[in-house]
C-alpha cells in the first residue's frame, strides 16, 4: 500500500540548534522521504558546522557515515553529501553543501574524521571535486593514468569517452610496478583536476563503436 | 660478517597451550655468523592477485625487518562502476546488479536496496514480505560470517573450519537455489516485495538448516576459540579502542569488537527488529580475537532471530497490492485487460520515484550498509550510492597494521572482513 | 614429374625434416609419443585461479569438497602462475587489473591454456562501462569460455574437461607451431585495435535495449544520450 509522505514539515531539534549557532551559514532545510532531515549549508563553513555538530554535547554526530556527491546534470551544481549518525543521541543529519561547476572545491574533514580519507578521494576520483586540505588526495578506483575524467558526472558516458581500442591500449600501457608511499606526496603540488571542458572529447568513436 | 649472540626463546608456555610463560635463554646463546645487511627498510607488494588479500586488493608494504612500517592499500582493481550503470537503469533493472557486488551475502543487498526504494516510494511492503526479508538477512549473514571464517581459519593455518563452514554453506547454497533459481546471484527482491512467494518446503528447509547448523558452529568453535595457536595468532593484534573505531568510520562487528554498541538494527530498527529477542555481542579490546568472538556470537544470534521470524511468518500476500508496484500474476495477465496493461506499464516504464533523496542503512554482515537514492520524478534514479561497509573499514587497514609483523597483517586483513567487490563497486 | 622435383615424396628417408612422411605428418613413434604425453598433461594440470569476482566464489566451491576439482588432477591450485597449467580467469576485470591478467599470463611456462569463466570475462557480461574490459579475449588468448553469471560448478568442470580434451587431440609436431610464443608479443594486447572495437561494438547490452530514453515527462534531468540513435 502506498503511503503518502508527509510532506509538512517536521521540526527537529538539531536543525533549531544549529541555525541558532550559525545563523549565516545555514541555507535551507529540507524533510526528505518521509523523515530524513537534510540540512543546505554554506561551502566556505562546512567545517566549522561539522565540527560543531560533531562536539556539541547535544548532537554529537560522532560517526561520519558516509561522504559522497551527487551531479544533477545541466550545469547545475553538484552536491557534496556528509551522513551523520550520533551512536550516543541515535539520530540521523544528512548535510549538503552546493558547489557550483565553476568551483568545484570544499574544505576537507579528514580532521574532524579520519573516515574521511577515503570517502573524499572517492568523490574527488569520480567527480572531480577538490578536498582542501586533504592529505593525500589522488585517485583511488580509477588507475593513476587515467585520463578521460571523473566518470561520474553527468556529462561522461557511459562508456567513457575514449574508445575501447584505446582503453584497452591505456590500460596495458599501465606501470604495473609503479607504487606510491604518502611521503612521496610532498612537493608534488596541487592535485591535477581535469575541469568538464578541458577534458579529452575529441576521440573519434568515444562510446566504443 | 659481523658475529651476534642469540638467545634462543625454548617454546615452552604460551604457544604450547600451557600457563607458564616462555623461557628466554640464556640456556643456549649461540653465536651466528650475520651478514651486513643495510638497515634501510624494505618495500614488499602484496596482490593485487595473492591468495592472502581476499581478492584483487593490493598491498604496499613498508618494512622494517619483519615489522611493518606502514601500509599502502591500493584498491580499485574491481572497479565495475555499479554507481554509473545504476543510473541507466530502472528501479527494478537495477537489483541483479546489488548481488553481484556483496556475493559473499547477496540477499542482504537485494533486500537493503530494495528496502530503500521503497523508503523513497513511500512503500510499506506486506507482514508477510517484512518477515520473508528478514529470513533473508539473517541467513546471509550466517552465509557471510561463514566464509570468513574459514578463509581466516586458513590465513592462520587452520584447514578443517574451511571444509567444515564450506560444507554448512552448500546448505545455504541449495536454499538460495531452492528460493530463487540461483546460488549466488539471488537477485530476490523486487520493489513492494518479493521475485516470487517462498517455494513450498522452503521454510521447512531454513529451519532444517537452523537446527542442525549449531552443532556444526560448536565444532569450529571447539577447534578455534580456545586453541592456542589462534589465540596467539589473534589475540592483541590489530586493536583499535572505541573512540579511534568511530574516527575511522568502522561500523558492524569490527565496530562492537572494540566495545561500541552501535547496531543498526536496535539503533534505527526496521521491519520490527525491535520486537525480536536477540542480543548484539559486544567485544572489549577491539583485536582480532574479539572480532572473531563476536562474529561467532552474531552467527548464533542470527539462528535465534531465525527462529523467532520462522514461528511468526504470516501468511498473505508477499507483494503489495498495488498495480502500478506488483506486478500481476501470469494468469491475471492472459486474461485480463488491465492486467495486461499494468504489466505492460512496468516493464516497459518502470515505477516513478519521486524527486527526492532518501538515505536507509541495514546492518549488513560487514557493517552499516547504506543506500543513498535520489530520484528525480523519472523511472531511473539520479544517483544510486552504495555506502561501503568494508570500503571504510578496510580504510583503517594502515592504522591497525602499523607496528605489528607482516604475517599479521594478514591476519588483520582477514579479520575486517571485506569483499573487493563492494569496496570497488 | 622429375626426380629433383620433389625428392622427399619419392624418397621417405627417416633424415627428411618433419618426420618419414613429411612435415607434420604422424609417425607411429610420435602418435604413441603424443598419446603419453598428451595423458600425462591432461590429468595434472594445475589451475592459476585468477579470482577476483563472484565467479571466484563458485571456483572455490568447485574446489570445496561437494565438486572436487581434485578428481580430474587439479588437486593443488597454484597460486604462482610459474607453475600452472591453466589460468581460470573467473570474474570481472576492470581496466585496472587487465595488465596484472596479461602479466600472469605472461608468466606461465608453456603448454599453458585460459579458460574464461563467466559472462564478465567472456564478454564484460551487464558491465558495458568505462571501467570494464569487454572480454579477456582482447588481452589473452582464450582456450574455453565457460558461460554464465555465475557458471555453476559444474559448468566449470565441464569446461576444464573441454580443455583436457583439447590436449588429448594435440599433436607434438605441431607443437612449433601451436605453442610458438613471439617475445616481441609479451605485455601486448591479443586483439587490434580494430578487433577490440569489433569485440565490444555490435552487439551492445541491455543498457540500449531500455525504452525508458527519452524525456519521461517529469523533470526528469537530461542524461547524455549513450544508446545508439
Ligand atoms: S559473470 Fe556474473 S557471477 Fe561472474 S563475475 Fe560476472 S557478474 Fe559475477
Amino acid at each position: 500500500m502506498t503511503r503518502p509522505h508527509r510532506r509538512g514539515k517536521q521540526a527537529s531539534a538539531t536543525v533549531d540548534a544549529l541555525r541558532a549557532a550559525f545563523p549565516g551559514a545555514v541555507v535551507r532545510d529540507l524533510v526528505q522521504s518521509g523523515d530524513q532531515h537534510v540540512v543546505y549549508i554554506d561551502p566556505e563553513h562546512n567545517t566549522e558546522v561539522l565540527d560543531w555538530l560533531r562536539t556539541d554535547p547535544g548532537e554529537r554526530f560522532n560517526l561520519l557515515v558516509d561522504v559522497t556527491a551527487v551531479d544533477y546534470g545541466d550545469g547545475r551544481p553538484l552536491e557534496v553529501v556528509y551522513q551523520l549518525w550520533s551512536i550516543p543521541h541515535r539520530k540521523a543529519l544528512r548535510v549538503k553543501c552546493e558547489l557550483p561547476l565553476s568551483r568545484l572545491a570544499i574544505a576537507s574533514v579528514t580532521a574532524l574524521w579520519s573516515a574521511a580519507d577515503w570517502l573524499e578521494r572517492e568523490v574527488y576520483d569520480l567527480f572531480g571535486i577538490e578536498f582542501r586540505g586533504h592529505p593525500d588526495l589522488r585517485r583511488i578506483l580509477m588507475p593513476e593514468n587515467y585520463a578521460e575524467g571523473h566518470p561520474l558526472r553527468k556529462d561522461f558516458p557511459l562508456r567513457g569517452r575514449f574508445s575501447r581500442a584505446e582503453q584497452t591500449r591505456r590500460a596495458l600501457s599501465q606501470d604495473m610496478e609503479q607504487y606510491y608511499m604518502p611521503e612521496e606526496m610532498e612537493g608534488r603540488g596541487a592535485p591535477q583536476i581535469v575541469p568538464a571542458e578541458e577534458s579529452p572529447t575529441s576521440t573519434p568513436g568515444s562510446t566504443g563503436r | 660478517m659481523t658475529r651476534r649472540t642469540v638467545e634462543i626463546p625454548l617454546a615452552r608456555g604460551a604457544e604450547m597451550g600451557m600457563d607458564a610463560r616462555p623461557a628466554m635463554g640464556p640456556l643456549a646463546p649461540v653465536d651466528v655468523a650475520e651478514p651486513d645487511i643495510g638497515s634501510e627498510q624494505m618495500l614488499i607488494n602484496i596482490g593485487p592477485q595473492h591468495p592472502a588479500t581476499h581478492g584483487v586488493l593490493r598491498l604496499i608494504c613498508e618494512l622494517d625487518g619483519e615489522t611493518v612500517v606502514s601500509v599502502t592499500p591500493h584498491i580499485g582493481y574491481l572497479h565495475s562502476s555499479f554507481e554509473k550503470l545504476g543510473e541507466y537503469r530502472t528501479y527494478n533493472q537495477i537489483v541483479p546488479l546489488t548481488d553481484r557486488m556483496d556475493y559473499l551475502a547477496p540477499l542482504i543487498y537485494n533486500c537493503a536496496y530494495a528496502m530503500a526504494v521503497e523508503k523513497l516510494m513511500g512503500i510499506e511492503v506486506t507482514e508477510r514480505c517484512k518477515v520473508v526479508r528478514i529470513i533473508c538477512l539473517e541467513l546471509d549473514r550466517i552465509f557471510s560470517h561463514l566464509l570468513w571464517l574459514g578463509t581466516t581459519a586458513i590465513d592462520v593455518g587452520a584447514f578443517t573450519p574451511f571444509l567444515y563452514a564450506f560444507q554448512e554453506r552448500e546448505r545455504i547454497y541449495q536454499l538460495h537455489e531452492e528460493l530463487t533459481g540461483a546460488r549466488i546471484t539471488t537477485s530476490a527482491t523486487r520493489i513492494g516485495g518479493m521475485m516470487s512467494d517462498l517455494p513450498p518446503g522452503w521454510a521447512e528447509g531454513v529451519r532444517g538448516f537452523i537446527d542442525t547448523f549449531p552443532r556444526t558452529l560448536n565444532e569450529i568453535d571447539s577447534l578455534l576459540t580456545t586453541n592456542a595457536i589462534h589465540q596467539g595468532r589473534t589475540i592483541d593484534i590489530g586493536a583499535i579502542g572505541p573512540e579511534d573505531a568511530v574516527d575511522c568510520g568502522l561500523t558492524g562487528p569490527n565496530l562492537r569488537a572494540s566495545g561500541v554498541d552501535y547496531d543498526v538494527r536496535k539503533d534505527r530498527p526496521y521491519y520490527d527488529y525491535e520486537t525480536y529477542d536477540f542480543e548484539v555481542p559486544v567485544g572489549e579490546n577491539g583485536d582480532c580475537y574479539d572480532r572473531y568472538l563476536v562474529r561467532m556470537e552474531e552467527m548464533r544470534q542470527s539462528v535465534a532471530i531465525l527462529h523467532q521470524a520462522l514461528d511468526r511468518l504470516p501468511d498473505g500476500p508477499i507483494n503489495v497490492e498495488d498495480p502500478r508496484i506488483s506486478l500481476p500474476s501470469k494468469t491475471d495477465c492472459m486474461s485480463d485487460m488491465e492486467s495486461m496493461i499494468h504489466h505492460f506499464k512496468l516493464i516497459m516504464d518502470g515505477i516513478n520515484a519521486p524527486a527526492e533523496d532518501c538515505y536507509f542503512a541495514v546492518e549488513g554482515s560487514k557493517g552499516e550498509l547504506g543506500m543513498y537514492l535520489v530520484g528525480d520524478g523519472g523511472p531511473k534514479p539520479v544517483r544510486w550510492r552504495i555506502r561501503p561497509p568494508s570500503f571504510v573499514n578496510l580504510s583503517a587497514i594502515a592504522k591497525l597494521a602499523e607496528g605489528h609483523l607482516v604475517a599479521d597483517l594478514i591476519m588483520i586483513n582477514a579479520s575486517l572482513d571485506i569483499v573487493l567487490g563492494e569496496i570497488d563497486r | 614429374m622429375g626426380l629433383s622435383e620433389k625428392p622427399a615424396e619419392r624418397l621417405p628417408v627417416a633424415s627428411a625434416p618433419g618426420g618419414v612422411f613429411g612435415a607434420g605428418t604422424p609417425t607411429l613413434l610420435t602418435t604413441r609419443l603424443d598419446f603419453v604425453v598428451n595423458w600425462a598433461r591432461r590429468n595434472s594440470l594445475w589451475p592459476m585461479p585468477f579470482g577476483t569476482a563472484c565467479c571466484a566464489i563458485e571456483m572455490m566451491a568447485a574446489a570445496a569438497s561437494n565438486f572436487d576439482l581434485a578428481r580430474f588432477g587439479m588437486e593443488r591450485m597454484s597460486f604462482s602462475p610459474r607453475q600452472a597449467d591453466v589460468l581460470i580467469c573467473a570474474g570481472r576485470v576492470p581496466y585496472k587489473l587487465a595488465p596484472v591478467l596479461r602479466r600472469i599470463w605472461d608468466q606461465m611456462p608453456q603448454p599453458k591454456w585460459a579458460v574464461s569463466m563467466g559472462a564478465c570475462a567472456s564478454s564484460g557480461g551487464v558491465f558495458d562501462v568505462y571501467s570494464m574490459v569487454q572480454g579477456i579475449d582482447t588481452i589473452i588468448p582464450v582456450d574455453v569460455y565457460v558461460p554464465g553469471c555465475p557458471p555453476r560448478p559444474e559448468g566449470l568442470i565441464y569446461g576444464l574437461m573441454m580443455i583436457q580434451e583439447k590436449i588429448r587431440q594435440e599433436r607434438l609436431s605441431e607443437h612449433g607451431t601451436l605453442r610458438a610464443e613471439d617475445p616481441a608479443e609479451v605485455a601486448r594486447a591479443r586483439a587490434d585495435a580494430d578487433e577490440v572495437l569489433a569485440l565490444s561494438g555490435p552487439f551492445g547490452n541491455s543498457t540500449r535495449q531500455n525504452r525508458v530514453s527519452g524525456p519521461t515527462g517529469s523533470d526528469a534531468s537530461d542524461r547524455p544520450d549513450d544508446r545508439i540513435p
